[in-house]
C-alpha cells in the first residue's frame, strides 16, 4: 500500500490537454505538467491565473522614476555649481534620467519577477522527473496508490500516451 | 417586414444626413456670422484650427492603412478599411484649405508688413500659398492612387450605384486584373503616401503653425506636426471604429483583440507626441536663446496661456497615458471612444496654445468662446458626411475583408 508518482509522456499538445482535463475530474492529483512549447491551450486546461510578474514591473518602473530623480537631485546638490544660468535642481533635464531609470529598474522588476515567481534558480534536481520532457515530450505528473493504478495508466493511455511509475 | 425594415433604413439615412447638414449649416452660419461683425480674426482662428485639427485626423487615419500595407501587417483587418474611409474628407479639406486664401491677411500675422530679416522670400502669401497648395495636391493624390489599388486588390463586384463608384467601376473594366502587379503598385504608393505625409505635414506645421510667430523657429517642428496627425488620426480612426461596433444597425464587428491591439498603438503615440515636445522643450531650454524661450514663457508661464497649456498637457498626455495603461481599458470600446474623443480636444486646445498668441496679442482673456465650439461642430458634420458619403459609394470598407490577396 504505497503511493508512487506515475507520469503521463504525450507526444501532441491535445493529448496532453485532454488527459489534463479527465485528470482533473478525477480524483488522483495533478503534482505538475512540462511542456516544451508555451502552450496557451495547456494553461488553459490546467485553469491557470494571469501572471502577477506585471505587478512587479509596475512597482520596479515607479521605484525607478523615483531613484532617477533622486539621484540627480543628489549628485547636482553634492556640486552645488550654477551653470550656465541654470538652477541647481532642474526639472526639465532630470526627466531625462528619471526616464531611463524608468526603463532600467522595470526591467531589473520584471526579470527578478519572472524568477521570483517560477521559483528560479533551482541548484538541485526535479524529483520524479523523465528527461523526455527535455525533449519533445509533454510530462503530467499524478500519483496513486497501489490498488487503483490500474486506472490512471488506463486514463494516460487512453489519451495516447504512455506511463511510466516512479519507483 | 422586409419594406418596413427598408423604411427605417431609409429614416436614418435622411436623419443623418439632415444631422450633418445641420452641423454644417450651424458652423458656418456661425463663421459667417463672425466674418460679418466686429471680430473676423477670431472666426478665422476657429476655422484655422479646425483646418488643421480635421484634416490631420483624416490624413492620420489614412496613414495607417498604408502603414499596414508598408508593414505587411496583417493584424489590422477590417481597421483598414475603416481607415480609408477618412479620404472621404480630402477633397473637403483641400477645399477647405483653398477657402483659407480668403483669409490671409488674418490667419498670416506675419503678412502686415512687419519686418521679417530676410524671410520673405520664403514668407509671402503667393508662395506659402503655392507651396502648401502643390503639397496637399501631392498627398492627396498618392492617397487616392493608393486607396484605388486598395480598392482594387479588395476585388469588389463592379455594380453598385454612385458618381464615384461609377467612376471607379469604369476604371475598373479597363485596367487588366494582374493581382501581382495591382499589390506592387499598392505598396509603390503606400510608400509615397508615407514619404509625402512626412513632408507635406512638416510643410504645413511650419508654414501655417509655426511661421505665425515668424521669428521664431524649432527644426523638430515639422516632426512633431506628424506625429500629432498619427496621434489624432488613430484617436479619430478608434472613434469610428467604436461608433460602428456599438451601433447595432451595422453588421461591422471588432474582436477585443482587435480594440486592444489599436488601443496600443495609440497610446504608444500618445508617449511619441509627448516625447516630440519635450525634445524640443529641451532644447530649447539648454540653449536657453531669448528668441527661442519668448515662444515657451509666453505659452507657459503667462496669464492667460498657461491654463491653457496646463489643461492640454493633462487632457492629450497625463490622463490617457494612465488610463491607457490598464489593458481592459482598452478593449472596452465605450471608453476608448470617451479617452479619444477628449485627446482630440486637447489637440484642439493645443492648436489655440499654438495659434493663439499671435493672433491676439497682450490678451488676458482667453480668446475661447460659443461661437469656437459652434465653428468645430460645423467641421465635426463635414468629417461624418464625408464619412457616410465614403461608405455609401464603397460599403465594402465596412465589412471585412473577404478575400485579401496576398
Amino acid at each position: 500500500m504505497a503511493t508512487k508518482y506515475v507520469m503521463g509522456l504525450f507526444k501532441r499538445e491535445d493529448q496532453a490537454v485532454a488527459a489534463i482535463g479527465e485528470l482533473k475530474a478525477s480524483s488522483w492529483p495533478l503534482h505538475r505538467t512540462h511542456s516544451p512549447i508555451p502552450s496557451h491551450k495547456i494553461s488553459d486546461a490546467l485553469g491557470l491565473k494571469d501572471s502577477r510578474v506585471g505587478w512587479f514591473t509596475l512597482c520596479g518602473g515607479i521605484l525607478g522614476f523615483i531613484t532617477g530623480f533622486a539621484l540627480a537631485i543628489f549628485t547636482s546638490l553634492r556640486w552645488e555649481l550654477i551653470v550656465s544660468g541654470k538652477p541647481v535642481v532642474a526639472v526639465v533635464p532630470f526627466i531625462i534620467v528619471g526616464f531611463e531609470f524608468t526603463i532600467l529598474f522595470a526591467i531589473f522588476g520584471n526579470l527578478i519577477g519572472m524568477l521570483v515567481l517560477s521559483r528560479l534558480p533551482r541548484m538541485e534536481n526535479l524529483e520524479h522527473y523523465d528527461p523526455r520532457c527535455s525533449g519533445e515530450h509533454f510530462g503530467i505528473l499524478s500519483s496513486s496508490s497501489d490498488e487503483d493504478r490500474e486506472g490512471l495508466l488506463a486514463l494516460f493511455a487512453r489519451n495516447g500516451g504512455e506511463a511510466r511509475v516512479f519507483e | 417586414m422586409q419594406p418596413d425594415t427598408e423604411n427605417i433604413a431609409m429614416d436614418t439615412r435622411k436623419s443623418f444626413w439632415l444631422l450633418s447638414a445641420a452641423l454644417v449649416a450651424i458652423g458656418f452660419g456661425t463663421f459667417a456670422y463672425g466674418i460679418a461683425s466686429g471680430h473676423p480674426e477670431r472666426a478665422w482662428q476657429a476655422y484655422l484650427i479646425n483646418f488643421l485639427l480635421w484634416s490631420a485626423i483624416a490624413q492620420g487615419a489614412v496613414l495607417f492603412s498604408a502603414l499596414m500595407t508598408t508593414t505587411r501587417a496583417r493584424w489590422s483587418g477590417p481597421l483598414s478599411g475603416l481607415s480609408e474611409a477618412f479620404a472621404g474628407f480630402f477633397p473637403v479639406s483641400f477645399i477647405l484649405f483653398l477657402v483659407l486664401f480668403f483669409g490671409s491677411s488674418h490667419v498670416f500675422p506675419w503678412s502686415h508688413g512687419q519686418d521679417l530679416h530676410g524671410k520673405e522670400i520664403w514668407l509671402n502669401v503667393p508662395f506659402v500659398f503655392t507651396r502648401n497648395f502643390v503639397g496637399l495636391l501631392l498627398l492627396y493624390g498618392f492617397g487616392f492612387t493608393y486607396l484605388y489599388y486598395a480598392m482594387l486588390q479588395k476585388e469588389i463586384s463592379p455594380d453598385g450605384s454612385g458618381p464615384i463608384r461609377s467612376i471607379f467601376n469604369r476604371l475598373q473594366q479597363n485596367r487588366p486584373q494582374d493581382p501581382e502587379k495591382i499589390k506592387k503598385r499598392k505598396g509603390l504608393f503606400g510608400i509615397l503616401y508615407l514619404l509625402a505625409f512626412a513632408l507635406v505635414l512638416s510643410l504645413i506645421g511650419y508654414d501655417l503653425v509655426m511661421a505665425m510667430d515668424p521669428h521664431w523657429i524649432s527644426t523638430l517642428f515639422g516632426a512633431y506636426t506628424f506625429v500629432k496627425a498619427i496621434y489624432i488620426g488613430l484617436g479619430g480612426l478608434i472613434i469610428l471604429a467604436a461608433v460602428m461596433h456599438l451601433n447595432p444597425r451595422t453588421d461591422f464587428r471588432l474582436s477585443d483583440s482587435h480594440f486592444h491591439d489599436i488601443g496600443k498603438l495609440f497610446f504608444a503615440f500618445c508617449l511619441v507626441w509627448a516625447d516630440f515636445f519635450y525634445v524640443q522643450l529641451v532644447v530649447i531650454w539648454y540653449g536657453n536663446i531669448p528668441e527661442e524661450t519668448a515662444y515657451v514663457i509666453e505659452r507657459t508661464m503667462m496669464v492667460p496661456w498657461r491654463y491653457l497649456a496646463w489643461v492640454t498637457f493633462a487632457v492629450s498626455f497625463v490622463l490617457p497615458f494612465f488610463i491607457l495603461l490598464n489593458r481592459k481599458i482598452k478593449t472596452m470600446p465605450q471608453f476608448m471612444l470617451v479617452i479619444c474623443s477628449v485627446v482630440i480636444i486637447g489637440i484642439w486646445l493645443e492648436h489655440l496654445l499654438l495659434i493663439g498668441p499671435p493672433l491676439s496679442h497682450a490678451t488676458l482673456q482667453l480668446p475661447l468662446g460659443i461661437s469656437d465650439a459652434l465653428i468645430s461642430l460645423g467641421f465635426l458634420g463635414l468629417m461624418l458626411a464625408s464619412l457616410r458619403f465614403a461608405f455609401t459609394q464603397f460599403p465594402e470598407l465596412a465589412h471585412a475583408e473577404k478575400r485579401e490577396v496576398r
